[in-house]
């Protein structure tokens, strides 16, 4: 469904990120990790079509983003860091302007809406301002703005950042849900950055780590935590282990 | 291209939503209808001077459209200068504090979708403004008769004049995320559009004559001025396509900008 091909992105001199390379087959859910500033962000904007890439391209559910860019568009889900959301405007108002420019057919909208509406637990706000929710309703809204067109591929970057405990739970169990598909639905294939381990530990089938802008591990988190260790333990020895070759390739 | 209206109407409903659309219809109205008073007195003025000194010709050439409505008209163009930044401030600077503009640019849209909706949402608004000025002169003609086709293409001078405001203003507003900034830019930008036929009175450009004539050309008050006239010739109308296509085409590449940082 994603399809990373030595993905680069250079900023003058300063490389975010080298040749990345990875596929997520239908419906894996992708546990994407690496330390702040290590180019989880700039990666997922790539793949969303949001910067193009300095090199290297990517093919979204067999759409390439440079060949056809809107239908690669069309195919994902994308959830910013921070909620792209208009305060002034009606939940559901809202999910209906974000169904029409994401092409959502005119007859299928309303129950697209509504669907979203549905699974990601907004009924009884869905007539209220978006600026007078709770932060946690509002990441739910931002869930629901990634999913109201049923892509195929859906892009959640640090969904969790900035809540409480509780919400922390809530929004987990709602991307566990929504990586399992009900029926009529497209079933998603996840991509979720983070850098708090329980999360993928909780959610994620696959890790893929990466530090300083390269891939440093790509394994099932079953593999991974076989050895008895903990994924923070990892983590650290992975890290660790990659400042040092680059130490050494200086 | 469907799309373009999708953002428009999007755009709209916000603004309608918000404090700022209303406060700038009602403070135009009111105003509108103070320099129109203004006008009125003027010309009653006028009226009663030339009879007192029985000046037969000039009250021959005293009429509705020389001696009121292009008063009326050119105060409009200086109410639309300060309200329409008011309007178009937000127009692609609160995208960006919103972090919508990331949903827009990861949306099946084209940056022309984009840049084309904010214009007509803008182009829309300043057109509900000129149908509140339009009121004013269908006084004039339940009580007197100015010429209609000059009435006329004098609102169409102000419409125009308008959205010249409108795409310089939402050009200021793409190159910032803040609106402040925005509002800021876009009287610079208006103020110097026009104090450009004053440049071209200054000594230093009769050296070089076509630059004064260029200047005199850029100003957007030289081809307002034929409208109101009653004169639709091609060039002004071209002048006007011309400019908004100009800040269209940067307000694109501004927004697309984005994508490269």
């Amino acid at each position: 469904m994603i399809e990373a091909r030595s993905l680069s992105k250079r900023y003058g001199d300063v490389v975010a990120v080298d040749a990345v390379d990875f596929t997520v087959g239908r419906g894996e859910v992708v546990g994407f990790l690496g330390p702040n500033g290590a180019g989880k962000t700039t990666t997922m904007r790539m793949l969303t079509g949001f910067l193009p890439p300095s090199d290297g391209t990517a093919l979204i559910a067999g759409h390439d983003i440079f060949g056809d860019p809107l239908a690669a568009r069309r195919a994902v889900g994308y959830l910013p860091e921070s909620p792209p959301l208009y305060p002034e405007m009606t939940v559901e108002r809202y999910l209906d302007y974000v169904a029409r420019i994401k092409d959502v057919p005119r007859a299928k909208r309303r129950e697209a809406v509504a669907r979203a509406i549905e699974r990601c637990g907004l009924k009884q706000v869905a007539w209220r301002v978006i600026g007078t929710l709770s932060k946690g309703f509002r990441q739910r809204v931002g869930l629901a703005q990634a999913i109201v067109h049923d892509p195929p591929v859906l892009i959640l970057d640090e969904p969790t950042v900035g809540l409480d405990p509780l919400q922390i739970q809530e929004i987990r169990a709602l991307i566990a849900d929504l990586a399992s598909p009900r029926q009529g639905e497209n079933q998603h294939s996840v991509i979720l950055s983070t850098h708090i381990l329980a999360e993928v530990e909780a959610i994620c089938r696959r890790v893929i780590m990466i530090h300083q802008g390269h891939k440093i591990v790509d394994a099932p988190l079953s593999e991974l935590v076989a050895g008895g260790q903990t994924l923070e333990q990892l983590f650290a020895r992975e890290i660790t282990r990659d400042a040092g070759a680059a130490e050494a390739r200086s | 291209m469907r799309h373009v209206t999708t953002v428009a109407s999007r755009e709209l409903r916000s603004l309608f939503v918000s404090p700022v659309a209303y406060g700038v219809m009602s403070l135009f109205a009111v105003l509108a209808g103070f320099f129109f008073l203004l006008s009125v007195g003027w010309f009653n003025t006028r009226l009663i001077q030339l009879q007192q000194f029985q000046m037969v010709e000039e009250m021959q050439q005293l009429n509705l459209n020389d001696h009121l409505l292009t008063f009326f008209y050119g105060d409009m163009t200086t109410l639309l200068l300060f309200l329409v930044p008011g309007i178009t401030m937000g127009l692609f600077a609160a995208e960006k504090a919103n972090g919508t503009q990331e949903l827009l640019m990861t949306s099946p849209l084209t940056i022309w979708d984009i840049v084309l909706g904010k214009f007509l949402a803008g182009g829309l608004f300043v057109a509900a403004l000129v149908g509140i000025a339009a009121l004013y002169p269908v006084l004039l003609f339940v009580y007197g008769d100015p010429e209609l086709g000059r009435s006329l293409t004098g609102l169409l001078g102000v419409m125009l004049v308008g959205w010249v405001y409108v795409a310089i203003g939402a050009f200021a507003s793409s190159l910032t995320k803040s609106q402040v900034v925005a509002i800021l830019i876009s009287f610079v930008l208006m103020i110097v559009i026009l104090l450009l036929p004053a440049v071209a009175g200054l000594g230093m450009v009769d050296a070089a004559p076509w630059v004064g004539e260029f200047f005199r050309y850029a100003s957007s008050m030289t081809h307002f001025e034929n409208l109101v006239k009653g004169v639709v010739d091609t060039s002004d109308l071209a002048y006007f396509a011309a400019v908004i296509a100009i800040f269209a085409l940067m307000s694109k590449a501004a927004v697309e900008s984005a994508r490269w940082r």
